[in-house]
This record gives structure tokens, C-alpha cells and sequence, in this order.
């Protein structure tokens, strides 16, 4: 087991290195220039040249590469090129506020999803089952930037309960929660039905069935505990997805996450802070992912026999 | 299969468990009684020596005072000082009693403006500032409170560039970080920042607390100033928004003349839009007052040149380009192209909502002239980068808060193609060149006042921009906010004056009385 | 539902995507005047913000979201699965190495992607495919891999194998049969998700170019009016669900039908 576990950690390491020559690759590709951005056009030629030197921007692009992958080793990010502050402070301080979201939504989404998918898979073809699956359909084509604002009309205008944006307070956390959680309960739930409509035709929940045990105590007890196995990958997955994927709900209700920080260092350019978001958000899904695969191979032990090669 | 079962409840527990760990312990807020302000971001710092976007000169203005101030003419009026001209090379300032403190209690003296103006001027600082102020030989400080700038060159226009913000010297000498720390001489103090999306002032007169809040999404906005959750929402919302909330009782709407310029721009060395009968083909095409009255909700008004009448070196009457399909189509055929040969032209424009709603326009009304228009949308920094680098035909943006007139050899001398400027179409006209460096040799402001009425005549006429319009300032205020003004620039200084209805202030300590007066004085001077 | 209802609905969708070009309609045509004005007798769902009729909109948008929804769908199912196949039938340091991309494309925001991609080839119809068809191939990659790997041990693979079957036709004749359900499946549920993110990138200036219209442009300029003028959101967002549904359903009803055959694939 610690052997799977150390294996699959080790296996982070090269996909960060991709990772972080990617991200290099891809932000000097796009045209753009943060020293233009930050000094406006008034600036003189030699200016803009000295500010470039002094970012280390005028050094060919192998040598910039290779100051920052030595920076990346010694966890120094360096520092934002607009605000003048070290990247590791500004990700920490938004850091707790994108895993609370990421945290709540997956919470929201876990919380929805497996009573409908249950229900859905337990009365299989019923007036129940569609519904619950026409409700996952609408989670799953609704897009955030419409379900955002509808949810604040609703729950803090109309009815003012929640704030309408900001992060102040466990209330503020419930509706960009709801609209992160709603689409991915969607998928989820579609995966606990399809997942626990398999499990249930196996041999065993037949047997169960057989000794005469109520239909709902063999569902829960021995059908739903195999189901969430593969949901539990999908989970992880999807975690990841939050973490990155948030942007548009961080915008929205305008959350301190790493999501709307990446956005707008893309927008002017401030190359270090991409490069530091891209990489964290990267690593958090990386690790969340290590993680679920060795609690998944914990579980069932049956994994570590297929991957091994 | 037990050991399995039980290990995916504990599994599942410890998920939920730890969620209600994440947002169980959050602590609530107490309410507070600070006026909130809606802004679309926050500023990344609060030097003024490096400020150059419009959001943190709006908040510099607060937490730090300047030599001068520029009025609703973009003349230049007293602010911390009043000034004389000695000789062409020589400006005395003098600094205006009672003098104000900075936030650390210290007095505000002669020696901190010659500090702030010359580390401005220190090439490794590199603040964009720098080049306006080059001309500034050398500074003298001969009294507590008198400063005398020495120039290199004449400029009649030397008092309208010192408006940046006044740093205490001890600081300045210490390498103080003004970017996170900012102290100043301001009405208004900074208590702290609340992560990168809020920003808390104090003013210092009441202990009146200001929150700058960030939320990025319009209607989100509109929506937090209905529940109360923001007071003041200046700008940046769609008009069909602030019409909507016009109608709401709870809220005032506030409106101004702004200066903001927009305009669309061409490429002059192009084969197509280089073509000076297709430019007035364009604006003969588009109708401006249209758009104006049903997209824009008549919150702008129509502009012809870069700086508004009322400017002083604005021209009080041009003839622009009237609405004209038929006159447009006839100077299409001029240039040699038909209904079988029509124009194409490519339209850049950054994917900004509204940016991108008025390309949809102009597209379908240049269309209806025989004009074929490929819209092509990017995000801002692919935009800004296409722009100055002259990969464009054609594009729309709008100069904010320009007030010198060192704009037009900025956008319009041959020799500001970017990098050295924002010639961005390529202007190479010489009669636009002459009259610029003649106005700048113009020794009185009168003179420089007549060069530049011709020289935006003859723009107008050789049309390197086809000029829109200038959009208006709206501030929306909840009913229970009283004694916010709305400034001709958009600048926040109705802050300083703002209340919530019904609170009582604290006391007032002597000290910020008589600044808070001088603040007044200054305010009601530009009105 | 009747079960012949969401074939119906996605027959119309692809139907009214074809024949859309040669309707009598104006969708970019602008009417200041009637800016977000409400449905009339003549346009039944009313205007958009700019005065153009959201009824013939919605027709021209529907062949935009089809097109891009085929083709992304279809691209990234072939390419994925190919890959997917490929890197477990082989193993090794193949297996490896797609592995290690799907982990890399997978962690890296899609949205960076995107915007390099604006950037590089200009933006268009075409780039959105070729954007969306990048981030999307990996979960099908993911799936097939998943599955060869169950299956590639079964008697009758090692039998194939063992008769002297070329790689090739192992994967085609023995492999993919068993594993398209679950694919086909998959795909049906990334209808939806194309759809969407197609919006997600006209955000990002990637999407289409105005005048042209999609459904996922139409809902995201809609959404800016909501509290103004909800009608314009209503129209292009019902659209979507409908499709969406009817996709989802169709994607139930033919593993329903695939059951039988692969029964015995899902219960390993």
C-alpha cells in the first residue's frame, strides 16, 4: 500500500515540471506585453527597457525558463510585476478562500446528488426517476453566468437571506456554493443512479434480496456502499474542475479565489502570477487526485492488481 | 466486502465532515456603518508616483493632497499651494496656510514636495510620470513652505503637471513601501485592505469608515446597491441598468458631462482606411445621435474633437459629420468603389460587452453604405498589444482623463508612433506636425489656446480618429447617503463630503476641521 | 416521455440547423428603436439589446451550436478513444506517456488554453471547435483507457492475440464493440457541455464574431439584461435545455438498447 502511495506521489513530479514549462511556454506565446500595461504608452523607449531589465524580461527565453524553473525549486515565486508583492502572500491570502468554496460546492453537489441519484436508480423508470434525471439535465444546462445572478434575485433580493456577494460570513458562502454544486450534482447524481443501477442486478444484492431483507436496508447497507466507489473517482476529478473551473461563479460573486486572480493576471500580463496560479491550482488537483486514486485503491483492493503493469 | 463497506462510510463521513469544519468556523462580521462604494477592481497599490489608471488617481486624491488642481476648464487652480511665474524658467510655489498633517501627525512642509517631485524624477524609481516632468531642472526649497521649480525650456503649461500626490520626505529617505502603506496629507487615511477585493478608508475629519468594494459583474452591482449591501455605484453599468434602477425609489440618480473620449481609430498607412474619403464615409455613416438616444440612453453627448468645448483649449464650435447615408455612399463612389467593389475593412475591438454591442452597430449601419465590416474580438491585453503594434484597420477606444494638451503630439505627431507614443494609426501629416510643435512654442496660454482650436479643426477635417462621442457620469446613491457630489472628471472627492443619513458623526478634533475647510475651499473653487 | 420524443427533438434541432440558411429570416438585422422590446405579433419572442429579432436569432443560432456541438463531439470521441485504445492496448511507456498528458492537460486550466489559442489563431467558429476539441479529447482518453484495461485480459482478447490477430484488428473487431457503449454514452453528456462552453469562450473573445448568433452567446448577452429585459435570456436558455434533454435521454435510451451486449463488460 505505502509503496502504491509513494508511486503515485512520485508521479506528481514530472507533471508539475510539464506543467510549469507549459504554462512559460504558453504565456510568452500570446502577444501582450506587462511592461506596456504597466507604464502606458507615455513612457519613454529607454524606460520601458530599464523595467524590462529589471524584470529579467529582455534575457532570451531559455535562460528566463531556467531562472524560473531554479526559483520553482527553492518555492520562491517571485514577485507580482503589478502590485510589487511576493506571489506567495497573494496566493495564500486567497488560497482558503477557493478551498471553502471548492469545499462547500463539492459538499452541496455530494448532498444533492446522492439522494436523487438513489431515488432515480431505486424507483428506475417512475415518474420519480425522470424527474430527478430532468432535474440533473437542467443542473448540467443551466451556465453559471445565468444561474448566478438568478440565485441572487432570488435568495438576496427577493427573499434576503444571503448576502448578494462578497465573502463575509458563512451566508455569503451558500449561493456561489449552490451555483458551483448545482452543475456538478447534476453529473454526480447521474453517476450514483447509473452506478447503484449496476450494483444492484450483482449476485449479492440478489442473495440479500433473497433472505427476505426490506428493499430500502439493502439498498442503503449493501447496494450504496459499492455504488459510491466509482463516484468517489468522478469526486476527485471533479474537485479539480471547481478548483480551476470557478472563475466565472468567483467573478460573479466577486470571491477572493485563485480563479478571478488568474484571470485577470492573464488580462495584464503579469506573467509570475499566471505562472505561480496555474501552477497551484495544478498541484492542488494533481495531489487531490493522487489522493483519491490511493484512497480508491484502499478501498477496493482490486485496482492495484489492474494498474499494475 | 464488510471491511470494504466500512471503509467507504468512513470515507464518505470524513468528506462531509470536514466541509461543515471549512464553513462552520467562520466568524460573522459585525454590522458596521461604512458607506460602501462599488468599484469594478480595486488599484494594486497606492503610490502616486506610479498610479497611471484611473481608479487609483480617483483614490490617490483622497489619501494624499498635490500642489494643484486642474478645474472643469482643465485650468490649473490652487491646491496645496498658490503659485507665481518669476521668470519663463521660474515657478514659485508657495504653500497655502493652514498647511494640513500627514496621516503620521508630521506637518506638511516644503521640503516633502522637492522630495516627491525629484524621486519622481530619479531615473531607477522609473515611475511613468517621469517624462511630463523632465523639464524640471532643478528644485529649490527656500522657506518651510516655499518651493521654486527651475525649468530647462519654457512651458506655460508647467503648473497643469504638478498634480501628483505629496509623500512625506523622511519616508521618501527611508524607502518606505507607499504602495501597501500608503501615507499622506489626504482627508482620507487607509485603515486596512481586506484581501484584494476590499479596501477600507478612514476619514480623518469623523472617523467616517469608506469601503471600496470590488465586485466585478455589473448586474451583481446593481443587485447589491437593491439589497443595500452598496451605497455608492459610480460608472461602468449598462444604461438599460441604470435606467431600471432609476425607477427604483430607494435610489438617486446623479449625472454629469464627462470628458471621456470616444472614438474610433484607422490605420492611416493602410491601402483601404489610409483613404481619407472612406474615414468621412464612416462618419457620414454612422448615426451617432441614434445610438446616443436609444443605446446610450442620451447619457452622452456628441463629441468632434479630443477635448470638449468647455476645455480650455477645446474649440467652442466645430461642424462635425452629420448623419448622411446618401452623402457617405456618395464618397464611397468617389474612391472608386460600388455596391460590385465593396470597402472591407477589419474591426478590432476588446471582447468588453459594450465595446463589442457598438461594433455589432456600426457594422450593420457601414454595412448599409456598402461597407463590409469583420468584427474580430480579443481579450485586453491581446487587443491593446494588436493596437500598438498596428496590426489593425480599424478599432474603437476612448481616451480617459486626458486634460493637457500634450495628448495631441502624443497621439498625433509622426514622430509618437508607439513605442514613442500612442500614434497608433500612424499619423505622418505635416501640417498636423507644424501646428503641434508651434502651439507648444507658444509662449502664453492665449496663443497656445488658437493653435490648438486650428489644430483639432484641421483633424476634424483630415479625420485620423472619427470622433463619437463623450459619455456622461452617472452616480447611483441609496436615498439614505446625503452630501455626495458628482465631479466633472468622475473622481470620488464627493467622499469627502458623504454621510449616512441619521448617523451622528464623532466630534471633530481642531486639527481636521481646518483641513477638512481648507478641502472645502479647494471643492467649491471648481464648481 | 414517449420514447421516440428526444430522437424527435434532436431530429428538428439537426433538421432546423440544415435548412436555417434558406429561411426568410434577418437575425442581424438592428432596430435601435426596439431595443430589448418584448414579444409582438410579428416576433414572438421579442428583441434582443440590440433590436434584432431573438425568434430568427434563435434559428440561426441553433445550426451554430449544432455545428459546433457535432463537430467537437465527434472529434474528440474519435481522437480520444483512439488514444485511449491505443495507450492500454500497448502499455508500456506509451501507456505512460498518455497517461502523464491526460494528468497535464486535465490539471491545467482550460481557460489559459483558450486564450492562447484567441490569441495565436485570431478567433472564429473554427478555433472554438479546435479549442474545445483540445480540452475535451482527454476525457474520452480516460474512459477507453479505463475500459481496455478490463477487458484486454478477457479469453477471448488473449484468444485473438494467441491466433495471431494484428493489433489493429483486435482493437477494432474485439475491443471497440465492447467498449462503445460507455463512450457513446459519454459523448451524449458532452453535448451539453460543448454547448455551454462554446459560450464560455465567446466570453473570452474566442467564440463567435458578432453578428453571427449561437445559442451560447445568445444566453450569456441575455443574461447582462436580466433584470431589465428577462425575456431574452428565456428564449435561447429553454432552446438549450430542451436539446440538452433530449440528447441526455436519447444517451439513456441507447445504452438501454446496448445492454444486452455489454452487460457483462460493466459488471467486471
Amino acid at each position: 500500500m505505502m509503496l502504491y502511495l509513494l508511486r503515485r506521489l512520485a508521479a506528481v513530479i514530472p507533471i508539475m515540471f510539464g506543467l510549469a514549462c507549459l504554462v512559460f511556454f504558453l504565456l510568452h506565446l500570446i502577444p501582450g506585453d506587462p511592461v506596456e500595461v504597466m507604464l502606458g504608452e507615455a513612457a519613454h523607449p529607454a524606460e520601458k527597457e530599464a523595467l524590462r531589465r529589471a524584470l529579467g524580461l529582455h534575457l532570451p527565453l531559455h535562460t528566463q525558463l531556467w531562472h524560473y524553473v531554479q526559483g520553482l525549486v527553492m518555492f520562491d515565486f517571485g514577485t507580482s510585476i503589478f502590485s510589487g508583492r511576493p506571489i506567495l502572500d497573494i496566493l495564500l491570502e486567497r488560497l482558503p478562500a477557493t478551498i471553502e468554496l471548492g469545499v462547500a460546492a463539492l459538499a452541496v453537489a455530494v448532498m444533492m446528488a446522492v439522494p436523487f441519484g438513489v431515488l432515480a436508480a431505486v424507483r428506475h423508470k417512475t415518474v420519480i426517476d425522470f424527474g430527478a434525471m430532468g432535474f440533473s439535465l437542467l443542473g448540467m444546462s443551466i451556465p453559471n453566468f445565468w444561474l448566478g445572478p438568478l440565485l441572487i434575485l432570488i435568495g438576496a433580493v427577493w427573499l434576503g437571506w444571503f448576502p448578494v456577494s462578497g465573502r463575509e460570513g458563512w451566508r455569503s458562502l451558500i449561493l456561489p456554493a449552490l451555483t458551483l454544486g448545482v452543475s456538478m450534482a447534476a453529473i454526480l447524481s447521474r453517476m450514483v443512479r447509473s452506478s447503484l443501477l449496476e450494483v444492484i442486478r450483482e449476485d449479492y444484492i440478489r442473495t440479500a434480496r433473497a433472505k427476505g431483507l426490506a428493499e430500502w436496508t439493502v439498498i442503503v447497507r449493501h447496494g450504496l456502499r459499492t455504488a459510491l466507489l466509482p463516484v468517489l473517482t468522478l469526486l476527485g476529478l471533479q474537485l479539480g474542475a471547481l478548483l480551476s473551473g470557478a472563475v466565472i461563479t468567483e467573478t460573479i460573486f466577486a470571491w477572493p479565489g485563485i480563479g478571478s486572480l488568474t484571470v485577470e493576471a492573464i488580462q495584464r500580463r503579469d506573467y509570475p502570477v499566471v505562472q505561480a496560479a496555474v501552477l497551484w491550482i495544478s498541484f492542488l488537483y494533481v495531489v487531490v487526485n493522487a489522493f483519491t486514486d490511493v484512497l480508491y485503491a484502499w478501498l477496493d483492493p482490486r485496482v492495484r492488481t489492474e494498474e499494475s503493469p | 466486502m464488510k471491511v470494504v463497506n466500512t471503509r467507504v462510510w468512513i470515507v464518505w463521513l470524513s468528506v462531509l465532515g470536514a466541509s461543515v469544519l471549512v464553513f462552520g468556523c467562520r466568524d460573522v462580521p459585525s454590522q458596521s456603518d461604512a458607506i460602501r462604494v462599488g468599484v469594478t477592481h480595486v488599484p494594486d497599490h497606492f503610490d502616486p508616483r506610479d498610479a497611471t489608471d484611473a481608479i487609483s488617481s480617483r483614490i490617490n486624491r483622497l489619501l494624499y493632497d498635490r500642489l494643484v488642481d486642474l478645474d472643469e476648464h482643465a485650468q490649473p487652480v490652487p491646491a496645496l499651494a498658490t503659485w507665481e511665474q518669476r521668470t519663463p524658467l521660474q515657478y514659485r510655489f508657495v504653500l497655502r496656510a493652514p498647511r494640513p498633517t500627514f496621516h503620521d501627525g508630521s506637518p506638511l512642509t516644503a521640503w516633502d514636495v522637492k522630495a516627491t517631485y525629484e524621486s519622481v524624477l530619479d531615473p531607477a524609481r522609473l515611475s511613468p510620470h517621469r517624462s511630463t516632468l523632465e523639464l524640471i531642472r532643478r528644485i529649490e526649497v527656500s522657506r518651510d513652505d516655499v518651493i521654486d521649480f527651475v525649468l530647462d525650456h519654457p512651458d506655460p503649461l508647467f503648473p497643469h503637471y504638478l498634480v501628483i500626490g505629496i509623500l512625506p520626505a523622511n519616508l521618501i529617505a527611508r524607502g518606505h513601501d507607499f504602495r501597501r502603506k500608503p501615507v499622506g496629507s489626504g482627508p482620507f487615511r487607509l485603515e486596512r485592505w481586506i484581501d484584494d477585493t476590499r479596501v477600507r478608508l478612514i476619514r480623518r475629519s469623523d472617523g467616517q469608515r469608506i469601503d471600496i468594494v470590488r465586485v466585478p459583474d455589473p448586474t451583481v452591482r446593481a443587485l447589491k446597491l437593491l439589497a443595500g449591501e452598496l451605497d455608492i455605484v459610480q460608472n461602468d453599468l449598462p444604461p438599460e441598468l441604470v435606467a431600471y434602477l432609476a425607477e427604483d425609489d430607494r435610489l438617486r440618480i446623479m449625472r454629469h458631462h464627462g470628458t471621456n473620449f470616444s472614438y474610433l481609430g484607422f490605420h492611416l498607412q493602410d491601402p483601404v482606411t489610409g483613404q481619407r474619403e472612406i474615414r468621412q464615409a464612416i462618419a457620414h455613416a454612422i448615426d451617432r445621435e441614434g445610438i446616443i438616444h436609444f443605446v446610450l440612453k442620451d447619457g452622452a453627448r456628441l463629441a468632434n474633437a479630443v477635448f470638449p468645448p468647455e476645455h480650455w483649449a477645446g474649440h467652442p464650435a466645430l461642424n462635425g459629420y452629420p448623419y448622411d447615408p446618401d452623402r457617405a455612399r456618395a464618397l464611397l463612389t468617389q474612391a472608386g468603389y460600388s455596391p460590385t467593389r465593396p470597402v472591407r475593412i477589419t474591426y478590432k475591438t476588446s471582447s468588453d460587452p459594450f465595446r463589442l454591442r457598438l461594433a455589432t452597430i456600426l457594422q450593420q449601419q457601414l454595412a448599409a453604405v456598402g461597407i463590409d465590416v469583420a468584427i474580430h474580438s480579443h481579450d485586453w491585453g491581446t487587443f491593446y498589444g494588436d493596437i500598438k503594434a498596428g496590426r489593425f484597420q480599424m478599432f474603437s477606444l476612448a481616451w480617459v482623463g486626458v486634460k493637457t494638451p500634450d495628448i495631441f503630439r502624443y497621439a498625433f505627431h509622426s514622430q509618437s508612433v508607439p513605442p514613442h507614443g500612442a500614434n497608433r494609426g500612424r499619423l505622418n501629416d505635416a501640417r498636423v506636425d507644424a501646428l503641434i510643435e508651434q502651439a507648444e512654442r507658444a509662449k502664453t496660454l492665449q496663443e497656445k489656446q488658437a493653435v490648438y482650436r486650428t489644430l483639432q479643426a484641421v483633424l476634424l477635417e483630415s479625420l485620423p480618429y472619427v470622433p463619437l462621442w463623450y459619455e456622461d457620469h452617472v452616480a447611483i446613491v441609496r436615498r439614505e447617503i446625503v452630501g455626495y457630489r458628482l465631479a466633472s472628471d468622475g473622481n470620488y472627492d464627493g467622499l469627502r463630503s458623504v454621510r449616512r443619513r441619521g448617523i451622528t458623526t464623532r466630534s471633530l478634533d481642531r486639527e481636521s476641521t481646518a483641513s477638512e475647510e481648507r478641502h472645502a475651499i479647494g471643492t467649491m473653487r471648481r464648481q | 416521455m414517449r420514447s421516440w420524443v428526444p430522437l424527435a427533438i434532436v431530429l428538428v434541432w439537426g433538421g432546423v440547423a440544415i435548412v436555417a440558411p434558406l429561411l426568410p429570416l434577418d437575425p442581424d438585422r438592428i432596430e435601435l428603436s426596439s431595443i430589448l422590446a418584448g414579444p409582438s405579433a410579428h416576433h414572438w419572442l421579442g428583441f434582443d439589446e440590440l433590436g434584432r429579432s431573438i425568434g430568427d436569432r434563435l434559428i440561426i443560432g441553433a445550426r451554430t451550436s449544432f455545428v459546433v456541438a457535432v463537430c467537437v463531439v465527434s472529434a474528440t470521441l474519435l481522437v480520444g478513444s483512439a488514444i485511449g485504445i491505443g495507450a492500454a492496448y500497448w502499455g508500456g511507456w506509451i501507456d505512460r506517456f498518455v497517461v502523464w498528458a491526460i494528468d497535464l492537460v486535465l490539471a491545467f486550466p482550460g481557460l489559459l488554453l483558450a486564450i492562447v489559442l484567441a490569441g495565436m489563431l485570431g478567433p472564429g467558429i473554427d478555433n472554438v471547435v479546435l479549442a474545445l476539441s483540445c480540452v475535451g479529447w482527454v476525457g474520452y482518453a480516460r474512459l477507453a483507457r479505463a475500459q481496455v484495461l478490463m477487458l484486454k485480459h478477457r479469453e477471448h482478447v488473449v484468444a485473438a492475440r494467441a491466433l495471431g490477430a494484428t493489433p489493429t484488428r483486435i482493437m477494432w473487431q474485439h475491443l471497440l464493440p465492447l467498449i462503445s457503449a460507455p463512450l457513446l454514452v459519454e459523448a451524449s453528456f458532452g453535448v451539453a457541455g460543448v454547448i455551454v462552453g462554446e459560450a464560455g469562450l465567446s466570453f473570452l473573445g474566442l467564440g463567435v464574431q458578432p453578428p453571427s448568433a449561437s445559442w451560447g452567446s445568445m444566453i450569456r448577452d441575455g443574461t447582462r439584461y436580466m433584470l431589465v429585459a428577462p425575456h431574452v435570456v428565456l428564449a435561447p436558455g429553454l432552446a438549450l435545455m430542451l436539446v440538452v434533454l433530449a440528447v441526455n435521454l436519447l444517451g439513456d435510451q441507447l445504452r438501454d438498447w446496448l445492454d444486452v451486449k455489454t452487460k457483462t463488460v460493466i459488471k467486471a
